[in-house]
């Protein structure tokens, strides 16, 4: 009895360990803190993929604001413009980066106000079943911030 | 003089004939390694008429007498423009006594949505010496043509709609007269070490 209940602690071990290593992780979440009033917020982030296989982000939600979408941004011939991405693939033992000028998570119509500080729960919702709950700071966006990517 | 010495001389006066125009011609466009294009005066912009946040005609009268570092952009607008605001902010810090001489100025290319007020909460959050200004499209273009800076509302994605706009920081003399850009993405170091002389410009 004893040698099959540490086989069993054994079994969940070894598919917890599979598990972490194999589902998408997130690092360095921060949300780009906005003028009061301001109805669209940015959130950066970065996706690390540690899994054999391709990992795709379909959609994103979270309670504090009544939608969210993948943006990219692109600067073509000086031009700056958005894109609605529908998904975004991460690489098997790949990351993707979300940060300011690129991709990143349009945040739209905050349910009330945020400061420099507070924590905003994101859940990104994965091809397949997987989901992830993150938390990202709001950030005032200064030197640091925005050179450091 | 001899015949081959007046060849020579006829020869000399030819080449110095061709070799004016390197004296004589104005500055050319010159680019910086850290993104900033200065090309040669040309004249004062056409004339336009805006208005600032606090409702004020914003107009060519108001880029005479100071340096204008001017962004285009929209508050609806969550990565660039607040990216690009927070690092003319930092050039602001990082400048000091050379604001005295320069202009901080954010122009709304979505006039529908930025209204003056909406436009004084934006720019009081960045810095309060920035200014916002906006207006109708038919001015906004007159101000956009004389720099070169481009613009397009997406009016066909569906409600927040987006707008396309050039990413780069305008530089405008005190005489109203165009004189180079900031390309993004921009870096306030670089940008603050540039605007330190531009008495040089």
């Amino acid at each position: 009895m004893r040698r099959l209940h540490l086989s069993l602690m054994f079994l969940v071990a070894l598919v917890t360990t599979t598990h972490a290593a194999t589902t998408p992780q997130v690092q360095d979440a921060w949300i780009q803190e906005a003028p009061p009033g301001a109805t669209v917020l940015a959130a950066y982030l970065v996706i690390v993929n540690p899994g054999a296989q391709a990992q795709t982000l379909v959609s994103v939600s979270s309670p504090d604001f009544a939608a969210v979408e993948i943006h990219a941004s692109q600067i073509v011939n000086g031009v700056a413009s958005m894109t609605h991405l529908k998904d975004l693939s991460i690489p098997a033992q790949g990351r993707q980066v979300l940060a300011p000028g690129g991709t990143h998570l349009m945040l739209m119509r905050p349910k009330h106000a945020l400061r420099a500080g507070d924590p905003v729960r994101l859940r990104l919702h994965f091809r397949g079943s997987a989901r992830l709950d993150v938390s990202a700071t709001v950030t005032r966006a200064g030197a640091d911030v925005i050179h450091q990517h | 003089m001899n015949r081959r010495q007046f060849s020579i001389i006829i020869l000399l006066i030819i080449v110095g004939l061709f070799a004016l125009p390197i004296f004589f011609a104005p500055k050319p466009t010159t680019t910086t390694a850290a993104g900033m294009t200065l090309i040669p005066p040309r004249g004062e912009i056409a004339a336009f008429e805006l208005r600032d946040q606090h409702d004020q005609v914003f107009d060519l009268a108001r880029l005479h007498g100071k340096w204008s570092l001017l962004f285009f952009g929209y508050t609806h607008c969550p990565d660039i423009c607040p990216t690009t605001l927070a690092t003319l902010k930092q050039v602001h810090q990082l400048l000091g006594e050379q604001n005295k001489i320069i202009q901080y100025v954010f122009v709304s290319v979505d006039p529908a949505r930025d209204t003056p007020e909406v436009m004084e909460r934006y720019t009081r959050y960045f810095d309060p010496d920035f200014l916002g200004i906006s207006g109708p499209p038919s001015e906004l273009d007159k101000l956009t043509q004389a720099l070169g800076a481009y613009y397009h509302v997406d009016k066909n994605t569906a409600g927040d709609y987006l707008v396309d706009h050039s990413a780069a920081v305008f530089l405008v003399d005190p005489q109203a007269r165009m004189r180079g850009l900031f390309s993004a993405p921009q870096n306030a170091q670089q940008m603050a070490a540039n605007l330190r002389h531009l008495e040089k410009f």
